[in-house]
């Protein structure tokens, strides 16, 4: 088991499961048994003894030394193999998810109550993403729809999704969507409810973020499509989106950060994300008698600062990529 | 010049005097303001005419509506023997057959020069990837900008780009081509390399539409030359009618000022 200050990685990240084993066993981990009187003697002295600044400081730097450590090691790695070989990284990566998934399945599987931690998180923000992404482009484009009813319903669903906070959202999700669902179909998961409803919500503010950027590709550019016989449709997909999405590159990537962040609310409704099993693991009776409660809560957080800045560090990439002979 | 020898120098066509673009009777209205005053023009094939007259005077509206960048509002456009209508599928068609060529030049931008030119050719008339790009290149070579093929349009002077929407409209095989003040935008050094381009595709035999204040190309180049103001024809002929012996009063008054 990896301990880091006390806390449990793999709790934190693989959320239940491993919760589930203190409960069962309880037992103290190894760490722990001798921990509590020996800290007190170590240098840094006992946890609670420290001062919170210190301790959020020593939480932060030695993650951030781990990042560093392995930044450095993808670094020099692929300063060998990349750029040659970076695509069959990426698809190996990609494999080896998948064969993680399949093993899982062959043993029968994971079931839904089973998912928690950083994996739920990951699995929201990045559904999330993948689903409202798509959604939100065809609301802009049908809020610009020549067809009056499409038109209605798109600036209807899009006004009054945002006028409503996403926590009312998310319990309409969990208690409301098996109402809407034809006879014979059962409710899907809690978890899948929390999706739809992070898709619901996001897909409003991405549908006028690319509203946004629809209006900035000037109207003479549609017009040179027109002229050289594009069918409106091809108009839109070649030429319209990839300018509106390439000037909307910030906003969204600002988007899809927040609603990364926005996936720690579902613990509203009872799932178990990372910050929900951060905050159980600091109310197990050994983690209270070690009085780790901010290193726990620092840690969780800096897990999310490491996911929000990778975003906005590829989404730079990707605009000084796509940048290359911008007007 | 009086009604009827405006219309007859107007709707007989040069070139080889076949018609290709005929206009009846052509009304445009933005709002309340009348663009268009019952144009009557007719243009020959592999004619070329030069239309020009001061701002506002309605040329440019004009050749938009032959490719229906504009909807004109009563009167008839008949395009190679194709009537502009509502129907798109119609629209469409006329469209293949016309290449027009922007004042702002409007290539795209996030496309590459080459990009440009067979983009049309490849989602349109749904040529193969090799064939679009060898016809480009051929057209490139055309407009001389071959090396300039895989740049950005962001990355090409004025006057390059300008070549490039040459060959973007050409890459449609058009059988007329509309040039909509194509010289305006350009700094004085770059207006040559355009014009000499456009003079080789007159010499071609395209059928050209050119709205232009170039009098040395009109003058090298036109078949006829059309001015208009205030949204009509006021005088049709050819250059040296309309250098020499220019019959109306508002033309005398444009010409001195721009000669």
């Amino acid at each position: 088991m990896v301990q880091f200050y006390g806390i449990d990685i793999f709790t934190v990240v693989g959320g239940k499961i491993v919760e589930h084993h203190y409960q069962m066993n309880d037992n103290l981990p190894p760490f722990v048994e001798g921990d509590v009187s020996s800290a007190k003697t170590s240098w840094l002295g006992h946890p609670s003894d420290r001062p919170d600044v210190i301790r959020i400081i020593l939480t932060f730097s030695s993650a951030l030394a781990g990042i560093v450590v392995v930044w450095l090691v993808l670094r020099l790695a692929g300063t060998r193999i990349a750029p040659r070989y970076s695509r069959w990284v990426a698809a190996g990566v990609a494999a080896g998810v998948a064969a993680a998934f399949l093993l899982v399945l062959a043993f029968g599987g994971v079931g839904w109550s089973s998912w928690g931690g950083l994996l739920l998180t990951v699995f929201l923000a990045v559904g999330g993403i993948v689903l409202s992404f798509p959604l939100g482009v065809l609301l802009a484009l049908g809020r610009r729809s020549s067809f009056p009813a499409v038109r209605l319903v798109c600036v209807a669903y899009i006004e009054l999704v945002r006028g409503v906070p996403l926590i009312a959202i998310l319990f309409m999700g969990a208690f409301m969507i098996g109402f809407f669902l034809p006879v014979g179909f059962d409710t899907p998961s809690l978890e899948t409810r929390a999706l739809i409803a992070l898709v619901i919500f996001t897909s409003a503010y991405v549908a006028e973020i690319v509203r946004g950027g629809l209006q900035s590709v000037p109207k003479a550019q549609v017009e040179a499509a027109q002229a050289l016989g594009l069918s409106p449709l091809k108009t839109t997909r070649l030429i319209v989106l990839p300018q509106a999405l390439r000037a909307v590159i910030p906003a969204m990537v600002g988007q899809f950060i927040s609603l990364f962040k926005d996936t720690s609310l579902v613990f509203i409704i009872g799932l178990t994300e990372l910050l929900a099993v951060a905050e159980n693991i600091t109310k197990q009776p050994d983690f209270i008698a070690q009085g780790l409660i901010v290193e726990t809560l620092v840690f969780a957080s800096f897990v999310y600062w490491v996911g929000s800045y990778s975003m906005s560090r590829e989404s730079q990439r990707l605009e000084r990529r796509l940048g290359v002979g911008e007007r | 010049m009086n009604d009827a020898r405006l219309t007859s120098a107007a709707t007989v066509p040069g070139g080889n005097g076949e018609p290709m673009i005929t206009l009846e009777g052509v009304d445009k209205y933005f709002d309340d303001f009348q663009a268009l005053k019952s144009i009557d023009l007719v243009v020959g094939k592999q004619e070329v005419a030069v239309v020009l007259g001061p701002s506002g005077s309605g040329k440019s509206t004009l050749i938009r509506c032959i490719n229906r960048l504009e909807k004109h509002d009563r009167g008839r456009i008949v395009v190679d023997g194709i009537e502009l209508s509502d129907d798109l599928r119609n629209i469409q068609e006329v469209r293949r057959e016309v290449g027009m060529v922007f004042q702002q030049f409007n290539l795209f931008p996030h496309l590459t020069v080459l990009e440009n030119v067979t983009l049309a050719p490849r989602h349109v008339r749904r040529s193969s990837k090799p064939k679009a790009k060898e016809s480009a290149m051929e057209l490139l070579e055309r407009v001389q900008i071959p090396e300039q093929a895989n740049k950005y349009p962001g990355q090409l002077s004025g006057g390059q780009q300008q070549r490039a929407a040459i060959a973007r409209a050409l890459a449609m095989e058009p059988k007329i081509m509309l040039f909509d003040e194509p010289t305006s935008a350009l700094d004085p050094e770059m207006i040559k390399e355009v014009l000499d381009a456009m003079e080789r595709l007159a010499e071609s035999g395209m059928t050209m539409i050119v709205v232009s204040h170039e009098m040395g190309f009109a003058r090298a180049v036109a078949d006829r030359m059309v001015f208009m103001a205030e949204g009509e024809i006021v005088e049709v002929g050819t250059p040296e009618h309309f250098f020499e012996n220019p019959q109306e009063e508002r033309t005398k008054q444009f010409l001195s000022q721009i000669l």
